[in-house]
């Protein structure tokens, strides 16, 4: 049986189906998925209603997921250098310079790693950068990044690692997917709403309100 | 005869040609200021005297010529989703979602454009040798119906990489090459060694099962691999070979 679509229906059919072959054209060789839409349709419109008609409608019912902790943008963005051995929770880029090997640790810092004898490598010290994802070195300077900011980290003498210069936002488009941004496991999270005053420096377990989802 | 004894010479002296050159290629000099060596999963990247930085959409240049202050000198917008940069020779290698670009640096500080290879959605990391640039591609990484693999571009005209090969892989993430072997990360699934000396009939050498890998760096005779659990090394003296030194954890 062929059925022609008119009006508004091949439009909101898209959204009902999720086939691609049914997708082909205006025509389609069906006969239950027209219920099938109509079904979906009422879903639709009566989910609109409830958020248009009914803004009071009960509170949002809490789950198990994840909350941000925020940190204030001063204290959030302090670097420091220790000199012990962390462990590793989130492996992000490497990189290598001389004998000594960097590992990001993705929003926490990066991991120093003396190399000068591969058969004896080990981890010497940890940098915390919140929010850090890259890294790359020439001479004594290593360029990372806080957030969205562009950090410049002189480590002449590892032991005194210090800031030598920052540019504030300087990949603003990265700001949506700054390390933290998310949790790092799936499951339900409390939305990120943009603030100008604190980040997020990590993700702990606690009810919250049913917000977003991570896959 | 002195026809002969020119070219003794030379054979005596290739192979400290070749290390000088290979010298050049793992550490680029700049008067005093060494510059190290990443990953093929990056988005930041120092070639010449400036860095190189890919955000979401943008191209950032920044001058070195004050090391300790990068100053930026250039942005390219760009419409599309970058993902990595890979420096090569002249060239900047970008990875992104909607295909494989090509800038020229021969102005350093405002890269252009000249070569693209859009069939591959190569969202992941990019390595070059030569006239070949060798791509992987993770079909779960929300970057199109492509089929995960390794995909592998004729580049001998920058202009027009041609795709020549693909080579189904299980989720392959970062790579590297030394000579004509090439290691491809592919998770749990392992390390993947190719032999590329004929790049677009790969033979598989073997696969390294270590750890989760995620990325590599070979660097002077050892293979930096980047662990979910931490750092693994191999001695890659003989490249078909990988012996492991350490595992880092």
């Amino acid at each position: 049986m062929k059925i022609k679509y008119s009006g508004i229906g091949p439009l909101l059919l898209p959204f009902a189906l999720k086939s691609e072959k049914a997708l082909t054209g205006f025509f389609f060789k069906i006969n239950c998925m027209k219920y099938l839409s109509f079904i979906f349709l009422m879903i639709l419109i009566s989910s609109c209603w409830k958020i248009n008609i009914h803004p009071d409608y009960g509170p949002v019912p809490k789950v198990w997921g994840n909350k941000p902790v925020f940190a204030a943008v001063d204290a959030a963005k302090k670097i420091l250098y220790d000199p012990v051995k962390h462990s590793l929770i989130n492996a992000g880029n490497i990189y290598v310079f001389k004998n000594t090997i960097f590992q990001v640790d993705v929003g926490r810092g990066i991991h120093v790693i003396d190399n000068s004898v591969p058969s004896d490598a080990h981890r010497i010290g940890f940098i915390t950068i919140n929010g850090c994802e890259q890294v790359s070195i020439r001479g004594s300077y290593l360029y990372t990044n806080s957030y969205t900011d562009l950090v410049t980290i002189d480590i002449s003498d590892p032991v005194n690692m210090k800031i030598v210069n920052t540019i504030p936002n300087a990949f603003p488009d990265m700001w949506i997917s700054y390390p933290m941004f998310e949790p790092e496991e799936s499951g339900y999270y409390e939305c990120n709403a943009f603030r100008t005053d604190s980040v997020v420096v990590g993700w702990v377990k606690d009810s919250i309100p049913q917000g977003c989802y991570k896959n | 005869m002195k026809i002969s004894i020119l070219s003794k010479m030379l054979l005596f002296f290739s192979p400290i040609i070749f290390l000088c050159a290979c010298e050049k290629n793992s550490v680029s000099n700049n008067g005093a200021a060494q510059t190290g060596k990443g990953g093929s999963i990056t988005r930041f990247t120092i070639a010449k005297n400036y860095l190189y930085v890919v955000s979401n959409h943008f191209l950032n240049v920044y001058s070195l010529s004050d090391p300790a202050k990068p100053r930026q000198v250039h942005t390219s917008d760009l419409n599309y989703d970058i993902e990595t940069i890979y420096p090569y020779g002249n060239y900047l290698f970008l990875g992104t979602r909607t295909g494989l670009y090509i800038y020229s640096i021969d102005t350093a500080s405002s890269p252009s454009l000249i070569g693209e290879a859009k069939h591959a959605r190569s969202c992941d990391p990019v390595v070059v040798n030569d006239s070949v640039a060798f791509v992987t591609l993770k079909s779960s990484s929300g970057c199109g119906p492509a089929e995960a693999g390794l995909y592998i571009h004729d580049i001998a005209d920058i202009n027009h990489p041609v795709l020549k090969k693909t080579i189904p892989l299980p989720d392959p993430m970062g790579l590297g090459i030394q000579d004509s072997i090439l290691y491809v990360c592919c998770g749990s699934a392992g390390m993947k060694v190719f032999n590329v000396k004929d790049p677009y009939s790969p033979t598989l050498i073997s696969t390294q099962a270590d750890g989760k890998y995620l990325d590599v760096i070979p660097y002077n005779g050892i293979l930096i691999c980047n662990d979910e659990e931490g750092i693994i090394l191999y001695d890659i003296h003989d490249p078909a070979k990988p012996a492991l030194i350490k595992k880092i954890s």
